[in-house]
């Protein structure tokens, strides 16, 4: 009993990460229909660029996204005017064709920038851990997941209450009518790729401060996220949420139940049964 | 009268493309290793245009090429090794189990619509989950390789002493599949599934069935793909479970796409293009700097891919009335 209890806490914990990633996905497909297949790519991609300024500025790591986050998101935008705006009118595989360039590229620079080993930092000031009623929880998880929550927060208050949000969340719903009232599309595509993107430089720093990073961890980060939007459908935070905390505790679950291995197995079986059971994911909105 | 002239100057030179494919392993024989790359250029090719029928023809973005080649290889190796069954045999029941594997998902999967981005990614999932199952099924696979039985050029067990035959072995099949792509692509199941690769509602309004069309062009592409797996087996002389390469499968995918999507020798060209550059820039410059040869791969397909979107295959479409002007005004008519 004690092993499930512990084992909810770490997957509830990495649940919040995930979901933090899955939004910045969730953003740029929501939004404009583009498949991102570089999106895990994109969290590699911040975690060497965490490690780098970590281990040459000496910054602690929990800080390092008040650097990478504005570095991801002109990264984004870049992207976006280069290698999206001019496909969007293309055919959908010619979209994942481009990310899938994007994401070879990524990973080979990477591999020729820090080559293949893993890289890690191994200092930070929340590293040690609090006893809680018997059950360990490393304070280095605990800090990332409440990081994570207050910028869903964050995310959802600018979603919902300002004027950039809300032209997002236009153009989501129906790109004709927002046109018509005065949205300039292109730009509002660009602040949500660069938002998805950066999204992704606070997870790679939290994801920094507990796990190591290589250059192929990225289609793993990819498939997980797209696993959460699969299961909580297109348009609700808290349904990213909830659907992240549920990867989050099967994958820990499965992890010191069944066999460490099979961690990426269960997260997998749950997004072929959700397509198959419930195509619209579980909190979808269409 | 023009009609078979036309005929004969495209078949001289296919017949020349053909002649020259058949005398390059003779070339460069003393090099195995050149040979392998050959080979290997090949090898995506067939896999390239087998994924042409279902991903360029029926426009379903099937990434699993690579689980349908690792069920082929573990079939085959696995009986080779248990009960020294030929591959020659093998290699046809590693089809049959690919394609088995294939309907057991795409059945489902179609019956429930999954479409387009969802499909795509369950196919990129099914080969992250063959992965995982088969290094945890220790009768079968396990994390350890299991190499075949050595024997130095028994045709039996499909072991040559040199990569040349392999070459002919796996020519002779992209003939075939270039061949069945064709057939497919001029019959009443090639124009449904084109139509339903536009427009799969206008499509199905129109009476076409198009979950049974998709099966039909899923069992073609798995079979060649799991037959290949066999031969991929026997060529590298192990099974293990890196096999099932999610990012390889990928590759095979993106192959088809910048090729052409639906064009019969469209992802045979992006084969032989990008991945000989590939192999290429890995054989000249792997050693000195990792990685250099993979950036370079990756601009020049995100360059192709944004200059020409419709495939690099409409290049030589292009060309194609300019060399021959009279020609191709006469086929238009």
């Amino acid at each position: 009993m004690e092993i499930v209890i512990q084992n909810l806490f770490n997957g509830i914990l990495m649940g919040c990460i995930y979901a933090l990633i899955a939004l910045g996905l969730s953003l740029i497909f929501g939004v404009m229909n583009v498949v991102n297949f570089a999106h895990g790519d994109f969290v590699m991609l911040s975690m060497y660029f965490t490690f780098w300024i970590g281990s040459i500025w000496g910054i602690d790591i929990v800080l390092t996204p008040l650097i990478t986050f504005p570095l991801l998101f002109i990264f984004g935008i870049v992207i976006y005017y280069g290698l999206i705006n001019r496909t969007l009118r293309e055919h959908y595989t010619i979209q994942i064709a481009v990310t899938v360039g994007l994401m070879t590229f990524l990973r080979a620079i990477t591999q020729l920038v820090w080559h293949a080993q893993p890289r890690a930092i191994s200092y930070s000031f929340i590293q040690g851990s609090i006893q809680f009623a018997g059950y360990v929880i490393a304070l280095s998880r605990l800090t990332s997941a409440t990081i994570s929550l207050i910028i869903i927060g964050c995310i959802s208050f600018f979603l919902n209450n300002t004027w950039p949000g809300r032209t997002i969340r236009a153009t989501s719903d129906d790109l004709d009518a927002a046109s018509l009232m005065g949205v300039d599309f292109t730009k509002t595509y660009a602040l949500a790729f660069g938002l998805g993107s950066s999204l992704t430089a606070i997870a790679g720093g939290l994801l920094m401060t507990f796990q190591q990073v290589d250059p192929t961890m990225g289609l793993r980060f990819g498939l997980l996220s797209w696993c959460i939007l699969a299961l909580a459908g297109l348009g609700s935070i808290t349904g990213l949420l909830i659907s992240g905390l549920m990867v989050g505790i099967g994958e820990s679950i499965a992890m010191s139940f069944w066999d460490p291995r099979a961690r990426s197995l269960v997260i997998y079986l749950i997004f072929i049964l959700v397509l198959w059971l419930r195509p619209r994911g579980i909190f979808g909105r269409k | 009268m023009v009609f078979k002239k036309n005929y004969t100057i495209r078949g001289i030179f296919l017949l020349l493309l053909l002649l020259v494919a058949l005398i390059i392993p003779l070339i460069i024989r003393s090099n195995q290793y050149n040979v392998l790359l050959v080979t290997t250029v090949l090898l995506y090719g067939v896999m390239a245009t087998a994924w042409n029928i279902i991903g360029g023809l029926a426009g379903q973005l099937d990434l699993a090429s690579f689980a349908y080649l690792g069920l082929g290889a573990f079939t085959s190796g696995t009986l080779l090794i248990r009960y020294n069954l030929t591959p020659w045999v093998g290699m046809i029941l590693g089809g049959l189990i690919a394609v088995g594997f294939a309907l057991l998902i795409g059945i489902p999967l179609f019956r429930f619509r999954i479409r387009e981005v969802w499909y795509a990614l369950t196919t990129c999932a099914l080969v992250e989950i063959l992965k995982v199952a088969f290094t945890m099924w220790e009768e079968i696979g396990g994390p350890v390789e299991r190499y075949l039985p050595y024997y130095r050029g028994s045709f039996y067990h499909m072991r040559f002493s040199s990569y040349v035959p392999y070459y002919y072995l796996i020519l002779s099949l992209l003939l075939i599949t270039l061949r069945l792509n064709y057939k497919i692509s001029k019959t009443k199941l090639g124009y449904y599934l084109k139509a339903l690769g536009e427009d799969e509602y206008a499509a199905e309004v129109l009476g076409v069935n198009t979950r049974s069309c998709k099966l039909k062009a899923l069992v073609y592409y798995s079979f060649i793909i799991g037959v290949i797996g066999a031969i991929y087996a026997n060529m590298y002389g192990y099974i293990h479970p890196s096999f099932f390469n999610g990012q390889e499968s990928i590759k095979v995918a993106i192959l088809g796409i910048v090729g052409g999507r639906g064009i019969t020798y469209g992802p045979l060209l992006a084969a032989l293009l990008l991945v000989g550059i590939q192999e290429f820039l890995r054989a000249s410059m792997g050693g000195e700097v990792s990685g250099l040869y993979l950036v370079i791969y990756a601009i020049i397909l995100v360059v192709v891919v944004l200059f020409k979107p419709k495939g690099i295959a409409t290049i030589l479409q292009d060309i194609y009335p300019k060399i021959l002007p009279k020609e191709a005004k006469k086929k238009d008519v």
